[in-house]
């Protein structure tokens, strides 16, 4: 099971490469894109990307000097004609200097990409909303090679799409940064916070309605208050509680460490952690959590055994608890039964 | 100017008396669903054509094959031709589809949302008539945007990729939403032709529903994929953010925020149906 992992920095490729990961996602903003087409990013992210095709060139190298494949992301949500032959340049360039793959979200630009360069592979993005077997088989015959599921999936979607389409790689996240949308169909911008910041964060006030405009009930108002107070709880849990750490840096939020075993056994061929604008602390202490839960699963301990490690690698049972902080929280469940 | 066909979309059974009644009886329903005279005038003269059944944005409001059934009947009594609207999909959203898509004659519409449910009429089902829904059709949306960010709010669906993808799997249709900073070439170009969406654009979408997890408790509540009591269909929530003053006002309905139009994507809409570039008119025909 390979571990992949956010850098935005070189000097973090080799630290990250020791800690554990066996593949490495970045971004890059040529210096020509933000003057071409008033937009800030190549990809979803306007920071936490490489600043040139000359440390680009570097990541790889130093990439493929720990053993490990650089993947280059095109994720914005959609690439009109100009940015989508620019994305192809970009492409053709990362080819050029030895790149491995391009996680691309868009699905034209995917055959695009594929057809063009035989030599890269094309990761479908989870940007690209595909949380099916028949959307993995349509990525498959678009030419990827591996399908990122979005967050949104249950560990038996996962395993049974992995399955049913066997020919495509599947990844799923594990660790580190939430959405409350799914990010292919969120057509906002993250603002600037005095802007409103994304606009799950924002301080949008509900004010519940009945639909045929009858008066909603006093139970059902009391209960809808509460739903809401539970839901802001678990937004926190959502945005990394707090984004916060332990002391020793180990993050907190949505994770998704107990349901490695469950992953692996549905041949689940890696799993991603999130943040690219992280810093480099976040990411090592992340690389080397997940490592640690895949050596024990590797190693053989069961299920029970893996949980109770990873609930007490920052420690975490209080958190872990709630349910609110696991990306997979069935295996809760399975822990009750 | 080119008259467009105007469907009017349902996630349930809904009257539809009023489709085949005078101009002034459409007019007084329009008004009363969505509370804006100056729409309900404009659209009054417009026969609906069509019924789009079902949903974009929720697994759990695919229709049985009963109510699909039955659905499929009351439009065709009243004249109307029907489209299955479906959802971003699950696993189980296809096996269901499975189900309800044999259903349905030739040549019915199916409004994919889901590259997989595309995929899947594409090749089990290819005389459907597949259309590419407004979740596949993106562009930015977001409500609290000022014009400066208009040049960051288009769309890719002339991109020759794109194109590419709608020819391979056979798309013949296209749904979208108003930009939100419409120009006067809005809706020019486009590589097949639109439905457009009104008086609603949908924002974001997500899987976990907040007003749908009402009755859950424990460590799976807000989790996906969990069976909801479809409150969806009882309330929404109008959404608003003290002290800003957003040109859109916003809904948030299940699992989807919408956002109003405003007066000028709804100006601009007007004249893009005057100049002939919308082939239909997708009215939402539930007050949300």
């Amino acid at each position: 099971m390979r571990i992949v992992a956010p850098v935005s920095r070189l000097s973090e490729i080799g630290l990250l490469a020791q800690a554990g990961a066996s593949e490495f996602y970045c971004g890059l903003v040529p210096p020509e894109w933000l003057g071409r087409f008033h937009a800030l990013s190549a990809n979803r992210r306007p920071s936490g990307n490489l600043k040139s095709y000359e440390d680009l060139a570097a990541a790889v190298e130093l990439a493929h000097a720990h053993g490990a494949m650089l993947s280059l992301v095109l994720n914005a949500q959609n690439y009109p004609a100009a940015q989508a032959e620019a994305a192809v340049e970009i492409a053709q360039r990362f080819a050029g200097i030895g790149g491995d793959a391009l996680i691309v979200s868009d699905l034209g630009l995917v055959h695009v990409l594929a057809a063009r360069f035989p030599a890269l592979r094309v990761h479908v993005s989870s940007v690209a909303t595909c949380r099916n077997a028949a959307a993995a088989r349509l990525c498959l015959e678009l030419g990827a090679r591996r399908l990122i599921l979005p967050r949104d999936v249950t560990i038996d979607e996962a395993a049974g799409i992995a399955a049913e389409v066997p020919d495509i790689e599947i990844e799923a996240f594990v660790l580190n940064d939430g959405c409350v949308f799914e990010e292919g169909a969120c057509h906002t911008i993250h603002l600037p916070g005095q802007m409103g910041g994304p606009i799950c964060l924002d301080r949008y006030r509900y004010s519940y309605r009945r639909r045929d405009g009858g008066e909603l009930p006093p139970h059902l108002a009391a209960r809808l208050r509460e739903n809401d107070e539970a839901y802001e709880r678990w937004l926190w849990y959502r945005f990394s509680c707090g984004f916060s750490t332990t002391p020793e840096g180990l993050p907190y939020g949505p994770c998704g460490l107990c349901a490695i075993p469950a992953l692996r056994r549905g041949k689940v061929a890696a799993i991603k952690i999130a943040g690219r604008e992280a810093p480099t602390a976040r990411k090592l202490a992340s690389v080397r959590m997940v490592k640690s839960v895949v050596d024990r699963v590797g190693g053989g301990a069961d299920d029970a055994a893996v949980r109770d490690f990873a609930m007490a690698l920052r420690p975490s049972e209080a958190h872990c608890a709630t349910g609110f902080m696991c990306y997979y929280p069935e295996v809760l469940r399975v822990e009750a039964n | 100017m080119d008259t467009p066909e105007l469907a009017v979309t349902a996630t349930r059974p809904i009257a539809l008396d009023w489709t085949a009644a005078v101009p002034a009886v459409r007019e007084q329903h329009w008004r009363r669903v969505h509370g804006d005279a100056s729409l309900a005038a404009w659209l009054a003269p417009l026969a609906p054509t069509h019924l789009h059944f079902g949903s974009e944005f929720c697994e759990h409001l695919l229709p049985s094959p009963r109510v699909l059934r039955e659905a499929v009947r009351q439009a065709s009594e009243r004249g109307l031709r029907f489209a299955l609207l479906t959802p971003v999909a699950s696993p189980g959203v296809i096996e269901r589809l499975d189900a309800l898509l044999p259903l349905l004659p030739d040549g019915m519409e199916v409004v994919a949302n889901d590259w997989g449910v595309a995929h899947l009429v594409a090749t089990r089902f290819p005389s459907l008539g597949l259309v590419a829904g407004r979740v596949l059709c993106r562009m930015t949306k977001d409500p609290r945007l000022d014009a400066g960010w208009a040049g960051r709010c288009g769309h890719a669906l002339a991109a020759p990729a794109m194109r590419a993808l709608f020819e391979r799997l056979g798309i013949r249709r296209l749904e979208l939403d108003m930009p939100v900073f419409p120009g006067e070439e809005a809706l020019d170009g486009l590589p097949l032709p639109a439905g457009v969406h009104l008086p609603f654009v949908y924002v974001a979408k997500g899987r976990m529903c907040r007003v749908g997890s009402l009755s859950m408790t424990g460590p799976e509540r807000f989790a996906v994929g969990r069976r909801c009591k479809k409150e969806c269909l009882r309330m929404s929530a109008a959404a608003s953010r003290p002290g800003r003053e957003d040109a859109c006002s916003a809904v948030q309905l299940g699992n989807t925020l919408f956002s109003r139009h405003s007066d000028a994507m709804a100006h601009s809409l007007r004249h893009a149906v005057g100049m002939g570039r919308v082939a239909r008119l997708v009215v939402a025909g539930e007050s949300l």
